[in-house]
């Protein structure tokens, strides 16, 4: 059996709205904006200087844009990983039907109502390294004063906590909505055979939400790669040094605030490619293990 | 009679007939700078019927360079935009802006504005941008933190040695836990050059012609910077971030002193539950007398617009440069009126006596020498080399070793490798 | 499904301990607004609300004149979530209704890039083009570039695929066309995705700041986020975070609203594999 309906011009029609927009919208601004990488540019554009690939050498050799690589990863890969579980765990609890859950559900999904600047403000002054109270209460607790702007490792793991959290209600918001897809009688022949809770959920729960899991694996990476820039700018402005300087921050300084076109669209293509291959193999491998009913 | 009705009638047909001249202002200033850039903006306006200025926040400073920019390039630019000092040399290179000495007639009197100001914005004597918002770095304390400590709340330090023996007893007795912060470390590290006659780069600080070598790594930086690390290490210096943290840490009155900008005085001592005193920047002995250098953002008239706009822009210009508006201007921000009138009507009306810590920022930058060090530091891509110093600084402020000198001039020499390939970078598109 | 006594009691403990943690930073924006100036910076820090709720939020409402801000952002947000759940429906179908056809891979990579173009890189040619367009200072300049969805393509295809097919096989067997499946079955099929995508997309149109920023020029047009940026202290100044947090939290009152409305359907959605 097949989905498919002998239709020639119906999918072209219906796929068009959008390509159009994308295309008159983000495509042809960002191709303009790409081409200009292999220039140098004056802030007001007034002056244009053909380079080659000065802007692409000058970032393959830069040590700190390798190391701005390798912070990326592990940012990307510890919001995804934290967003993902943290999300499913609290969803799956979330997901019984008992009274009052409604109310956990709301505040729960209700934190991704802040906007990233604000999120960031937040944050920052919760974590403000001599008056902020999460500072204050670990310093009471565990009598460890937690002075992250002065240690790079300790802000790389703040920031990696703030994103997460921003996202999180986006991800439960998802995982509810994927939960409900799943037939209860499933679950309750598979209590009658004596499945405990913990085996239902891998056996069940986990293959038939796959297809949520899949898509907000993809999404909760595009966000980790390419989202984070405001968040970013108000906690630690990519320090302390460049403790927590990502690529996408790296590329919004350059591009948005030094105002260095050419180098920005470098960076952004180099981004781009890398990103776009990450999807490719995720949609190749991981999808391979996606359960579509 | 008759005259009043013909005067009258007058009037109308202006207020009616004449089409009203719109100047469009877009800015950076918000919390409660936006009621007092409005309460301007108002003030024109009525005084003023046949033209409307509307002033338009936009953003951050970044924000606004790039709306700016953006609209400039499609033809649709603002007439005039606010731009922070490190946009300076930009500004002047970008070949979209009118320098305001072409629009004022012969007979201002550029004499009145406040010297070190005039001298920062203007390029052989001649002045680019509208001084707007202009201020300096001081040293702010917390009194009843000295008193705890058993300090003299009435003699703050005045070397780097003196603060930091300070600081040592602040934290040692308890009084808090930290002795000094400040966020915006690149901006502090370029006040203290100016502050001691020491240039930052190359061709007068840029001055003279396009800078292409930076200065800071030389033997001043690294004392400055080896200072800071020890001050770190010993718990007397509390680094928390780069911009509101050091705010934050000292009106919690988790240090006991704070190096900030004199446009913070209005709001910081609205919000201290203590004494907040204020002085003069401390010094690195054997060092030469400089000044403290200018900091903030002017306004900039752009290219594009009609003879008419231009008159009108002007008119709105003088007008913020007028002795009540500029007083006003000082009074509810802290940043420094533009005038020299100014400065005289406020303390002639006693403001300086009410609030003593308004009046630091002026003994110290009119005490300093008006030496070329102290005249402001003008780069290309300036932006960018903030961003490098200030990793850099931050970088510092984790060593933990104890050779300062050497870890500071490392780490230094790295960041001016850095700061050298952007003003590279600059000359090639614009030439030296 | 019986539950045990022991397990429902862990469940809230586990939720509640959780719900302490993560609405912690909203807890804390809201104790910040309403503190008075002094108060907002006293150490040790506070955890009980003050007394100057009512004077912080008029302060706030009043001097961004956030009624007309508010009014602003729900229009664009509820235009630009509908539109986007339309379109991004009717692309999902194109890719898992009809088969492989030609340009069917470059189609789909097309919409999902959209998340990978950073903004601030292509600030200057888009607005270039909204000049050309006439659309500065516009609505239209604040909706339409935004109809496009990665996100609702890529659910919405993730939730097509798990429809057995047999359920297309009978609409064909029964001689309707694909726009009546689309509409008679699948739409309904897809509530409890649709409300989900509402709530999120309308949220993250109320969260959009420097878009709005750069496009728009007068009062009147200008959105929430620009609001709290506003509020937000520029500089060096020491800012006042109980205004700031009051607006923020007027701020996220909207979207509460609608995650209110869209609960239900977010939570009740039927499932599809009863209908088998």
């Amino acid at each position: 059996m097949q989905r498919r309906f002998p239709n020639k011009v119906l999918p072209y029609l219906l796929v068009s709205p959008s390509i159009v927009v994308v295309i008159i919208f983000l495509v042809i601004p960002t191709i303009q904006s790409l081409y200009m990488s292999f220039f140098r540019v004056s802030p007001f554009g007034d002056r244009l200087i053909f380079v080659k690939l000065y802007n692409f050498t000058k970032l393959f050799k830069s040590t700190d844009y390798v190391h701005s690589l390798l912070i990326t990863l592990v940012f990307a890969a510890a919001v995804v990983a934290l967003g993902i579980t943290i999300g499913l765990l609290i969803s799956v609890v979330l997901n019984q039907r008992l009274k009052g859950l409604n109310y956990y559900r709301t505040l729960f999904i209700w934190t991704y109502a802040i906007s990233p600047a604000v999120a960031g403000t937040i944050w920052a002054l919760m974590f403000d390294p001599s008056s902020g109270p999460i500072v204050y209460i670990i310093k009471t607790l565990f009598n460890v004063k937690l002075n992250w702007m002065m240690n790079g490792n300790l802000a790389l793991v703040i920031v990696i906590i703030a994103a997460s959290w921003k996202m999180l209600g986006y991800n439960i918001i998802f995982f509810l909505a994927g939960l409900q897809t799943i037939p209860e009688e499933l679950l309750e022949a598979a209590s009658i055979d004596g499945a405990s809770s913990v085996r239902k959920f891998f056996k069940i729960t986990l293959p038939l939400l796959s297809p949520t899991t899949f898509f907000l694996l993809i999404m909760n990476m595009l966000y980790a790669f390419f989202q984070v820039f405001g968040l970013i700018d108000i906690m630690t402005k990519g320090g302390p040094g460049n403790a927590t300087e990502v690529l996408v921050y790296k590329l919004y300084r350059d591009g948005f605030i030094n105002l260095d076109t050419g180098f920005a669209s470098a960076q952004s293509v180099v981004l781009f490619v890398f990103v776009a291959i990450l999807t490719a193999l995720q949609f190749k491998y991981a999808e391979r293990r996606v359960f579509y009913g | 009679m008759k005259k009043v009705l013909v005067f009258l009638f007058i009037v109308l047909l202006m207020t009616v007939a004449l089409p009203k001249v719109t100047i469009t202002l877009w800015h950076a200033m918000s919390g409660s700078r936006l009621p007092a850039v409005e309460a301007i903006v108002n003030g024109f306006n009525a005084t003023h019927p046949d033209i409307e200025v509307v002033a338009q926040f936009t953003g951050s400073y970044a924000e606004t360079l790039t709306k700016a920019i953006a609209a400039y390039r499609a033809n649709d630019q603002p007439h005039i935009v606010q731009v922070y000092e490190v946009g300076l040399q930009t500004m002047l290179d970008s070949g979209a802006i009118v320098p305001v000495y072409e629009l004022a007639g012969p007979d201002f009197d550029w004499g009145d504005v406040i010297g070190p100001i005039l001298e920062y914005y203007s390029v052989n004597g001649k002045l680019y941008s509208m001084p707007f918002n202009s201020s300096t770095a001081i040293l702010y304390y917390n009194k009843d933190i000295f008193k705890a400590a058993g300090l003299d709340p009435n003699k703050p330090p005045t070397t780097f040695s003196e603060l930091y023996e300070y600081g040592r007893k602040i934290v040692e007795s308890g009084a808090a836990p930290g002795g000094i912060s400040f966020g915006w470390p690149a901006w502090v590290f370029e006040q203290m050059h100016a502050y001691h006659a020491q240039f930052y780069a190359n061709n007068e600080n840029g001055r003279k012609a396009k800078a292409t070598e930076v200065y800071f790594n030389k033997d001043f930086g690294i004392d400055v910077m080896a200072e800071w690390m020890k001050w770190a290490q010993d718990k007397v210096l509390v680094y928390g971030g780069r911009e509101y943290s050091a705010n934050q840490a000292f009106l919690s009155s988790q240090v006991a002193m704070l190096i900030q900008s004199t446009s913070s005085v209005g709001s910081i001592e609205s919000k201290a539950n203590f004494n907040v005193g204020t002085t003069f920047l401390p010094r690195i002995e054997g060092y030469p007398r400089g000044n403290s250098v200018i900091g903030g953002a002017t306004l900039w008239v752009m290219k594009g617009h009609t003879q008419k706009e231009y008159e009108a822009i002007w008119e709105f210009l003088q007008y913020v440069m007028k002795t009540e508006v500029t007083m006003q201007w000082h009074k509810s921000t802290g940043y420094f009126p533009a005038t020299n009138s100014a400065v005289k009507a406020l303390l002639d009306e006693g403001w300086f006596v009410e609030h003593p810590n308004h009046l630091t920022a002026f003994l110290q930058i009119l005490s300093g020498t008006r030496v070329p060090e102290a005249q402001g530091v003008r780069l290309g891509n300036f932006v960018a080399i903030r961003d490098v110093v200030d990793s850099a600084i931050e970088e510092a402020l984790q060593y933990t070793g104890t050779n300062y000198k050497k870890e500071a001039k490392r780490i230094l020499d790295n960041a001016a490798k850095k700061a050298n390939t952007i003003l590279e970078e600059y000359t090639m598109i614009y030439g030296k | 499904m019986k539950t045990k006594k022991s397990k429902i009691v862990l469940t809230y403990i586990f939720l509640s301990i959780m719900l302490v943690v993560i609405i912690f930073p909203v807890y804390y924006a809201f104790t910040m607004s309403t503190f008075n100036s002094k108060e907002a910076y006293s150490f040790p820090p506070r955890f009980l609300p003050s007394t100057h709720i009512w004077e912080n939020y008029k302060t706030a409402w009043t001097t961004v004149n956030m009624g007309r801000l508010i009014f602003n952002s729900s229009f664009i947000s509820v235009t630009v979530a509908l539109a986007k759940i339309g379109l991004s429906i009717m692309a999902a179908f194109a890719f898992t209704y009809f088969g492989e056809f030609k340009g069917k891979f470059f189609f789909f990579t097309t919409i999902l890039i959209t998340h990978m173009l950073p903004l601030p890189i292509r600030i200057v040619p888009t607005y270039d083009l909204m000049r050309s367009f006439g659309w500065i200072n516009t609505y239209y300049a604040l909706t339409i570039p935004f109809f496009a969805s990665a996100t609702g393509t890529l659910l919405f295809r993730q939730l097509f695929l798990t429809v057995p097919p047999s359920l297309s096989d009978a609409a064909r067997i029964d001689g309707a066309g694909p726009m009546r499946f689309l509409v008679n079955v699948l739409i309904p099929l897809s509530k409890t995705n649709i409300g989900a995508l509402f709530l999120i997309e309308f949220t993250y149109m109320w969260n959009v700041y420097l878009w709005p920023m750069i496009i728009t020029n007068s009062n009147n047009m200008r959105v929430v986020q620009i609001g709290i940026k506003m509020l937000l202290a520029s500089e060096a100044q020491a800012a006042d975070w109980n205004i700031i947090m009051a607006g923020t939290i007027l701020a996220m009152l909207p979207p509460l609203l609608v995650l209110l409305i869209f609960q239900k359907t977010i939570m009740e959605g039927f499932s599809l594999k009863e209908e088998k």
